[in-house]
């Protein structure tokens, strides 16, 4: 099985929910965002490059199946889930920063400091923390962590530890428009394949040979 | 010992301390200390390596010369060769260090090691160049171990002979090395489809090029600072001068043809890479050509090599123009955001998404397209620690072992 996202983009309003709930749940520090959501053609979010034009982006990480970023890892800390997830492991990453340099979405982040001494730095009250509070192993492998070490990467963990709860990623339960979806990709007969095929799902970047396992659905054309 | 000598490691010695109490407070406080940021995350540390493992060809271009191919007048510098090549592999290997988050956790690299990692083979080839180099400095300078260095000589009949026979067994070894770390660092680079800027067929071989060229050039200096300048060495110049020309030729054009072909087709992407270079950075860019080609052309002049302190400053030019080249690996490979885009339906309109730097600041923006990189204090200050330690160890191993002495040729 092929864990695989569609994230359908004539359903997405550009709210930002995706990327709050993102942010919150996996206890990104100051500066560092998991996901995000732009608005294509333009420098803000929400202004049209072109009159009625507009439409919304959601990047984060693209779980590849031919993913730069396992391949350069000199330790074997970015690594493959058996479902196709890209992990980091906290505890073995040395922070190198290769795989920053290797993936071509731009969607890996580095802790330049201690996350807990930027959260003072910003005034947060009462020694204020958010996040999911456990540390989650998954066979022996730190992949999530509230309060992140200094000098290690990290990026989208498609929120494998809610995994076991049987609870989708963040993102999608936040989305209000339901324009993420989660399924098997391996699967010919699941909602995700069944989209890709039926909408024409595609990929960013689908020339770099990274085959990435979250799908695009273009949105409708618009009417001028 | 002589005062050219005392000053030269008091300064050595007061920048290694400098450099390692910068490294240390980056480590006590974070890679925040440095201009890196997420959309532009490696900088001088990483052109660093590429920098001093390109110096390290000296040993390279010595042995094989010498012992493949006969070139007998280079003989006296064989062991500053050596000596060159490993003080510069160890020291590409320390100017990464600063540039890991973990450092600590390094030994994951012997528990865990990727072996699809391109990062892991360069570290296999520069150990073993490193171990490669010190043994070649060895044996060449077995016959001259002597006195209070007896005891480290390995007892052999006659250690002339046995130096002279393995020095030659050992120089198709250290050619091979050699090409490896050259070929092995461009590749950490020139493997990633993901970056337009370094992903080139190209880069291998230029990284060799450029490598000859100042790798010749330190041997050059170091040679000349340690005899001074000496008619019986003319011959020797002129080899080392028209090494590095070819070389500095060579480079300039693999670099080129890769402009060339790329801007001929005219692919977005590629017209990004080659304008953050020629536009946003084109001075770096003429002082990277143009620096080497005035040293060439000085270096190839037989009135120059009449003096000592003609020939190093232009050993010294060539080598900033390498090092500014090196330091250009960066900026278009960063400063350009690879995942770019015409949006859906918009034909005119070129977007690149931008990058969540890593840091807040209530005033700027956290997401950015570009990154202006340039490194910080404490970045210089470890980076000259390199340096100044890459100049010790040759220093030291100068006033310490016979390596100035005169090879018979």
């Amino acid at each position: 099985m092929i864990r695989g996202m569609v994230i359908d983009l004539e359903k997405c309003i550009g709210c930002r929910s995706c990327v709050v709930a993102c942010k919150q749940h996996n206890a990104q520090p100051a500066g560092n965002w998991w996901n995000r959501v732009f608005t294509p053609g333009s420098s803000r979010h929400l202004s049209p490059p072109e009159k009625g034009r507009e439409y919304f982006l959601p990047v984060h990480c693209q779980h590849c199946r031919n993913a730069p970023c396992e391949k350069v890892c000199p330790v074997g800390a970015t690594y493959k889930h058996d479902d196709g997830t890209v992990l980091v492991d906290f505890e073995r990453c040395v922070g190198c920063r290769y795989c920053m340099a290797a993936c071509p979405y731009g969607v890996r982040q580095f802790n330049w400091e201690d996350p807990k001494k930027a959260m003072k730095r910003y005034e947060y009250q009462n020694e204020y923390t958010y996040g999911h509070p456990k540390d989650y192993r998954l066979n022996g492998r730190l992949v999530y962590m509230q309060s992140r070490f200094k000098g290690v990467v990290e990026k989208c963990n498609f929120c494998v530890h809610y995994l076991d709860q049987g609870l989708d990623p963040a993102c999608v339960r936040a989305c209000p428009g339901k324009a993420r979806h989660v399924g098997d990709l391996d699967d010919p007969d699941s909602n995700v394949s069944k989209m890709i095929r039926d909408k024409n799902g595609f990929n960013l970047l689908a020339e770099k040979g990274t085959e990435p396992t979250v799908f695009y659905l273009p949105p409708k054309r618009k009417e001028g | 010992m002589s005062n050219s000598k005392k000053i030269g490691f008091l300064v050595t010695g007061l920048l290694m301390i400098a450099g390692f109490v910068a490294w240390i407070y980056q480590y006590k406080e974070g890679l925040v200390l440095t201009n890196m940021r997420n959309s532009y995350s490696w900088g001088l540390y990483v052109s660093g390596l590429a920098f001093f493992v390109g110096n390290a060809a000296g040993g390279l271009v010595l042995s094989s010369l010498i012992y493949l191919f006969g070139v007998k007048s280079l003989k006296p510098f064989a062991k500053i060769g050596a000596l060159t090549a490993f003080a510069n592999v160890t020291a590409a290997m320390i100017s990464i260090l600063p540039d890991i988050g973990q450092p600590i956790r390094l030994y994951h690299m012997l528990l865990h090691p990727n072996l699809n990692s391109p990062l892991v083979w360069d570290v296999i080839v520069l150990n073993l160049y490193a171990a490669l180099s010190l043994i070649y400095l060895y044996i060449l300078m077995l016959p001259d171990l002597k006195g209070p260095l007896a005891k480290i000589a390995l007892k052999v009949d006659q250690p002339k002979e046995f130096s002279e026979k393995w020095a030659k067994r050992l120089a198709p070894f250290s050619l091979v090395a050699a090409m490896g770390i050259h070929v092995i660092t461009a590749w950490i680079f020139a493997t990633q489809g993901g970056r337009d800027w370094w992903n080139s067929a190209v880069l291998a071989p230029d990284f060799i090029a450029v490598a000859v060229a100042s790798g010749t050039a330190v041997v050059f200096i170091v040679s000349l600072l340690t005899y001074g300048f000496k008619n019986e060495h003319q011959q020797a110049y002129r080899s080392m001068a028209i090494i590095i020309a070819t070389a500095y030729f060579v480079h300039i054009f693999l670099m080129y043809n890769d402009f060339i072909i790329h801007y001929w087709y005219g692919a977005h992407e590629a017209l990004e890479t080659l304008s953050i270079t020629f536009i946003d950075y084109g001075l770096a860019h003429a002082f990277e050509v143009l620096a080497p080609l005035a040293a060439v052309i000085l270096l190839l002049n037989k009135k120059i090599r009449q003096s000592s302190g003609a020939m190093i400053s232009s050993c010294i030019l060539l080598i900033l123009g390498v090092f500014a080249h090196r330091f250009l690996l960066m900026p278009a490979a960063f400063d350009k955001i690879q995942l770019s885009m015409n949006p859906l339906g918009l034909q005119h309109n070129y977007w690149s998404v931008p990058i969540s730097s890593g840091q807040y600041d209530p005033f700027i923006d956290t997401f950015v397209t570009k990154w202006h990189y340039f490194p910080s204090a404490i970045e210089i200050t470890i980076f000259l620690g390199v340096i100044a330690f890459m100049c010790f160890v040759v220093l030291f191993a100068m006033d310490r072992f016979p390596i100035a002495g005169e090879a018979e040729a």
